[in-house]
């Protein structure tokens, strides 16, 4: 489903190169949940950017559902994303202007699907995260864990082949967190490849794998090896 | 088209997107109005006099003492201006068209008529004068000599018979729509009628009195032209030679007799005439064209402003739209769409306003209804203006990286 193979990445601003990702070696298969932990800066969210297709690599080889990503243009990396990548961010990320019907509507109408197609996937998504009764709303009219879910159903809404969370609980208070959790879980049991991003070891643990990046790198620490480092990458000092 | 959820955005920032439409509107409502006046102005401006306005130059003089025989005089300055190299023909004229002052007389059909059925100015001149305009004959002929009535007789002597008349295209149009004015007779001077002898094509009026509707109501007249007190003569020359024979013809009249004084205003080539006469209209035109453009660009600007602003503001949605699969080409498609909804709604209302405002100018002056295209034409223009002022915030907001959605808290 996902395979990266001796991937780098560098960010390079006048003053310093920042080698965010390197070697990194990574492959997750179809129906799996993978909970990704690290400390802060050490690639996390750099792996689920290149993974997502939102950035470009320097170097190496990545295989997304067995479509070799490197040499596509903007426009074929966006259309692959829209198809096959369901994203769900730390902040939410719904468009304010938009209520929920029309921001689960967003990833459909760019993959230019019929009306009557994407009112019903988009009120199957809505259903499906517990929201149907709030289509009409506009996020600031809900809470923090309903627009997660919201977002939820956004990313769904496009039946991708996988999901991708970067901190999805990280603005969320514990009960919200293990309630968006629980749904994340029921969608893995459903078939959905899940690849979350999370400093919650409590909620990595409940994933079926784990996978641990320090300094770029996928570590061979297991998690609670892991749990006993501190939370700062090393090299930041 | 992805509409509604544009308008549903649109929707939420009401005032901004009112403002620009609205500024969308005036521009619509008063573009096309200055636009169709500018049209006008340069119609009047443009309009033919129906002379060979490049090969003529006019000169008027006073005299200052009284001369024993006036009409020797004037055959004597004919002369001598013929004799000026470069002549080809002179005449003596009472007016021009675009010379400002005019002799207007009552035309009717019928030898006592109440109301006059039309107002018309008389050109009259000596025997020389459709020739040395220019005129171009549509029917008919010129004056023959024996038809010629001197002018003070003409004007003292009411039983004097003044037999022909040649009449304007737009008279014969106006008298005998549809049938051949030749022959037919109309009462200008005198008791006696006038036959009908010919039809010109063009012949402008001296100035403006009775408005657009009477445009080039003209006739001429075979009655010499008044030599008295002052005179004008009217000289068709090689296009090249104009202002040598002005200059030349002057020293020439001045021989024949130094006591007059050459109008100098009034000496000129016919191009100066026209010139002088339309200054107004070209000088509204151009003030109504700087209108135009500064209201364009205030547009333009004001789509460029907004357009800037909301991609700034939007920055981080823009992201979140990339990240969820959106192309470049379809970040730039929702600002282009944007900006022509907005156009859209505002040039409806600046159609309506411009009808509105048309019909407050045809109240006030004498203005033809605004045509149906120039509708269309400015929905052209705007919605133009608006995708061209649009396409540089669009092509930086499809600039924003996808990363801005995971990257900006
Ligand atoms: N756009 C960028 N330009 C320069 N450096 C960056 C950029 N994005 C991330 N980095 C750097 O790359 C490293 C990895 O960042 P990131 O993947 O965000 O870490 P994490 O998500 O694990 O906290 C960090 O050192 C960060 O400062
Ligand atoms: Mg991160």
């Amino acid at each position: 489903m996902l395979h990266m193979q001796d991937v780098s990445k560098v960010y390079r601003t006048e003053l310093v190169e920042t080698h965010a990702l390197r070697h990194f070696d990574i492959a997750v298969d179809e129906g799996e949940f993978v909970a990704v932990t690290g400390p802060s800066g050490s690639g996390k969210t750099t792996f689920l950017n290149i993974a997502g297709l939102l950035e470009d690599f320097t170097d190496g080889s990545y295989r997304l559902d067995g479509v070799e990503v490197r040499s596509l243009d903007d426009a074929a990396r966006s259309r692959l994303r829209n198809e096959k990548v369901g994203f769900i961010f730390q902040g939410f990320n719904l468009i304010p202007d938009l209520n929920l019907f029309d921001n689960v509507d967003v990833p459909l109408r760019y993959r230019r699907m019929p009306a009557a197609e994407r009112r019903r996937r988009i009120e199957t998504a809505l259903e499906r995260v517990g929201l149907a009764s709030r289509m009409k709303h506009y996020p600031s009219e809900l809470s923090g864990g309903q627009q997660q879910r919201a977002a939820i159903a956004r990313a769904l809404a496009g039946e991708p082949r996988l999901l991708l969370a970067d901190e999805p609980t990280g603005n969320l208070d514990s009960q919200m967190a293990r309630d968006v959790m629980e749904l994340l879980e029921a969608l893995n049991a459903q078939g959905s490849t899940i690849v979350m991003v999370t400093h919650d070891l409590e909620l990595a643990a409940r994933a079926q794998r784990n996978i641990y990046i320090i300094d770029g790198q996928v570590s061979d620490l297991d998690l609670a090896e892991a749990a006993a480092r501190p939370l700062v990458a090393a090299r930041e000092a | 088209m992805n509409v509604h959820p544009i308008l549903a955005t649109l929707r939420r920032h009401k005032t901004a997107a009112g403002l620009i439409a609205l500024e969308i509107a005036l521009s619509c409502a008063i573009v096309s109005n200055a636009v169709f006046l500018i049209g006008d102005r340069l119609d009047r401006i443009r309009q033919p006099s129906g002379l060979a306005e490049a090969e003529l130059v006019h000169f008027q003089l006073v005299g200052i003492t009284r001369v024993e025989d006036p009409e020797a005089q004037a055959a004597e300055d004919i002369a001598a201006l013929r004799a000026v190299p470069g002549v080809r023909s002179v005449a003596t004229v009472n007016q021009i068209p675009f010379g400002n002052s005019s002799w207007y007389s009552s035309l009717n059909l019928e030898p006592e008529q109440q109301n006059p059925t039309m107002q018309v100015t008389t050109y009259v001149g000596s025997e020389d004068l459709l020739e040395t305009m220019g005129l171009s004959l549509v029917s008919g002929r010129d004056f023959v000599p024996e038809e010629y009535v001197e002018f003070q007789q003409a004007q003292s002597d009411p039983e004097v018979v003044i037999p022909a008349v040649i009449v304007s295209r737009a008279v014969a149009d106006r008298l005998f729509p549809g049938e051949n004015p030749l022959g037919r007779s109309v009462y200008v001077w005198g008791a006696a009628p006038q036959r009908i002898v010919g039809v010109v094509e063009h012949l402008a009026k001296p100035n403006d009195i009775g408005g657009p509707s009477s445009e080039h109501t003209s006739v001429l007249m075979p009655v010499s032209a008044p030599v008295q007190y002052g005179i004008n003569y009217l000289v068709r020359v090689d296009a090249g030679r104009r202002d040598g024979v002005l200059e030349e013809g002057v020293a020439a009249l001045e021989a024949v007799n130094p006591s007059r004084i050459v109008l100098e205003d009034r000496t000129r080539t016919f191009e100066a005439f026209r010139d002088d006469y339309f200054q107004d209209d070209r000088a509204m035109a151009w003030l109504l064209v700087g209108v135009c453009v500064a209201l364009l660009v205030v547009t333009a600007l004001g789509i460029v402003g907004l357009a800037s602003f909301w991609v700034q503001q939007r920055t981080r949605q823009i992201g979140i739209r990339r990240a969820l699969g959106a192309t470049r080409g379809q970040i730039i498609g929702y600002f282009q769409t944007e900006n022509f909804l907005i156009a859209t709604i505002g040039i409806a209302a600046g159609m309506v306003l411009a009808y509105a405002i048309n019909g407050a100018l045809m109240g006030r002056y004498e203005l033809p209804r605004l045509p149906w295209y120039y509708l269309p034409l400015g929905a052209v223009v705007l919605w133009t203006l608006g995708q061209l002022s649009v396409l540089g915030p669009a092509l930086r907001a499809a600039a924003v990286p996808p990363a801005v959605a995971t990257r900006s808290v």
